[in-house]
């Protein structure tokens, strides 16, 4: 935990998602709720001094506990009807990094993450031995019934029938409700964290863009955090959040550098998502190319967030 | 100046009594490739050809020759990637396969997803009908040697993964000027089980806006990669800055679609070799570059 006074706390900023997909109607709510609390949780963490890495494990937990989301509880079931989990964490001063990929039944994967990093000298676990090292630092695993919410349930029924997770035409239709945080703390430092459980009825052990560094979400404290969200197999090819950092160095700004980063995605491999950018200074970004995707921020107090194209509601919160 | 395929068995430190088959190692799996590309084939099948002549080389950290996890099991990544259509595929932490980088095609060219993990990538093996070999027919007393030697409490983990041989892979570029790369690795010694590396991670061993293809300590490889004007220049520049910035080792082959490649390293030793206008290069320590006419024996 970093002190810092009054002027410092001015840049500490958090950007949150819960996914950019085609969001129904009959969710849009709680994802806007769920995005809001978590992005005001990981404000809470950066108003008391906290860093940008436990601001981002702390929204990511929040959004992980929300079965509204694909991320811990409400994880969508692979093609067997098993909940298998991936994240990624990454700490922008140090480049220090760590990952879970295909991890069955955790609740928290962001911090199963973090214990790769900090506590094993890896920066990815997959499967068993991600569940092992899970077991060997006391972290439990819950039932699968607890994980699974029984509207994931009926879409996984209703899904089975279909070629599993293909990718046709648009692919901004099927469900991408992976979360993810970004922060910079009062100390110039900056974070990033990205959890999902996948892509409905995917293949025993697919891995997607999530846990991937450079894919699923990227920190540099010479240049910003981004985390994405989208189409998995279509982020990876460009790897995504690789790009959009490539071109803050090249000092375009977060907005443009998130905008031609998802346009070239959707150009080359006609892929769709979302991407949250922040720089070490306080700039951020929440920018997408499919239909909606759920995401808040928190900046000087204001609480900043949307769902629709072009839409920005903003509260201010209270001191 | 095409087709051209660069291939590498491993940035380290390689023992002198090992270094000779290193050195004819790469240069036959150079070889394969290139007789692939000359006789009409991608560039996809010609890294995919010369990486499996790795994999089935006990010398190399790579299927037949892997080094070992914590627990004494093989457990291998793979990645391929064709940059005709950025399709990728990859697997990671898979047992008991004897040519992981042909899974990891078979991912690329049979499923919709690009990355397969442990348990889903072998069933999803034995679906296509890859045959399920011994675990024991994948280790070799070398290894068995080094992970007995590294489980000693005082052992110091990042000096014997030096001291390893390293991942394996090739970069391609066949007479339509298409690119491809293929990696390969039993990762690193004594690893923790499920422990994955940079290998299947896209980006990590393979970029997208050229050849770059790094190999070398896996956790400061998974955090940097940079470009540059040419080949060799992206290189030595991706290279200085892995070390400055988390001091990282390791090293990279590249090749563009015009057929200009480099082979270049920070460690001690890279093995590798590259095939092109009929012409085998090889090296290993700094500084070699050996060159001798393709058919010629090595």
């Amino acid at each position: 935990m970093s002190l810092c006074n009054r002027n410092l706390k001015m840049s500490a900023v958090v950007v949150v998602h819960g996914g950019a997909w085609a969001i129904p109607d009959d969710l849009a709510k709680a994802s806007v709720d769920g995005v809001k609390a978590a992005a005001c949780e990981g404000h809470s963490v950066l108003k008391r001094g906290g860093s940008a890495l436990d601001a981002v494990e702390a929204a990511v937990r929040a959004l992980e506990d929300n079965t509204v989301f694909n991320a811990g509880h409400g994880g969508t079931l692979n093609t067997e009807g098993e909940v298998e989990l991936d994240a990624i964490i990454m700490d922008g001063r140090t480049l220090g990094n760590g990952a879970v990929s295909s991890a069955k039944n955790i609740a928290h994967p962001v911090t199963l993450a973090r214990a790769v990093m900090e506590k094993t000298s890896h920066c990815m676990l997959t499967s068993r031995g991600a569940n092992q090292f899970a077991e060997s630092i006391g972290m439990a695993t819950v039932p699968t019934e607890t994980m699974v919410t029984e509207y994931e349930r009926k879409e996984w029924e209703k899904h089975k029938n279909y070629v599993t997770g293909v990718m046709e035409d648009f692919n901004a239709q099927w469900a991408h409700d992976t979360v993810g945080a970004v922060a910079v703390d009062c100390s110039g430092n900056v974070a990033c964290a990205t959890s999902t459980g996948g892509i409905r009825n995917k293949m025993v052990g697919r891995v997607g863009d999530s846990p991937i560094i450079g894919s699923g979400g990227y920190a540099d404290n010479l240049s910003g955090a981004v985390s994405c969200t989208g189409h998995g197999e279509s982020i990876l090819k460009v790897t995504l959040a690789r790009l959009i950092i490539s071109h803050i160095e090249q000092g375009k700004s977060v907005a443009d550098s998130s905008q031609l980063s998802l346009q070239y995605m959707g150009n080359r491999v006609h892929g769709a998502g979302g991407a949250i950018v922040v720089s070490p200074s306080g700039q951020w970004a929440a920018t997408f190319t499919t239909e909606r995707m759920a995401w808040a921020a928190v900046d000087h107090d204001v609480l900043w967030f949307g769902l629709d194209p072009n839409q920005r509601s903003k509260e201010q919160l209270s001191n | 100046m095409l087709p051209a395929v660069v291939v590498h068995g491993g940035a380290g430190h390689i023992p002198k009594e090992r270094a000779q088959n290193s050195t004819s190692g790469v240069s036959a799996a150079a070889r394969a490739g290139y007789i692939v590309l000359k006789g009409g084939g991608s560039s996809m099948d010609a890294v995919v050809e010369a990486v499996t002549q790795l994999e089935n080389n006990p010398s190399f950290n790579a299927g037949c020759g892997s080094v070992l996890n914590v627990k004494g099991e093989v457990e291998m990544d793979a990645f391929v990637m064709d940059w005709k259509t950025l399709a990728t595929g990859a697997v990671s932490a898979v047992r008991d396969i004897a040519n992981p980088t042909q899974l990891a095609r078979l991912v690329m060219d049979k499923t919709s997803h690009a990355c397969l993990t442990a348990e889903g990538a072998k069933q999803f093996a034995r679906s296509m009908g890859v045959p399920e070999v011994p675990m024991e027919s994948l280790i070799t007393e070398y290894s068995r040697m080094r992970w007995r030697k590294n489980l000693a409490p005082d052992a110091n983990p990042v000096e014997c993964q030096m001291g390893k041989m390293g991942t394996v892979g090739a970069v391609a570029v066949d007479s339509e000027g298409v690119v491809a790369c293929a990696t390969s690795t039993g990762g690193m010694l004594n690893k923790m089980e499920g422990q994955v590396g940079d290998t299947p991670c896209i980006g990590q061993s393979s970029n997208i806006h050229g050849q770059i293809f790094p190999e070398g300590h896996s956790q400061a490889v998974m955090s940097i990669l940079k470009l540059c004007q040419s080949a060799e220049a992206a290189s030595d520049s991706a290279l200085a800055y892995m070390k400055s910035r988390v001091d990282g080792l390791g090293g990279v082959v590249t090749v563009d679609p015009q057929g200009n490649w480099a082979a270049r390293f920070s460690s001690r030793q890279m093995a590798w070799a590259a095939a092109q206008k009929d012409t085998l290069h090889y090296g290993l320590y700094t500084g070699e570059h050996f060159t001798q006419s393709i058919d010629e024996p090595h």
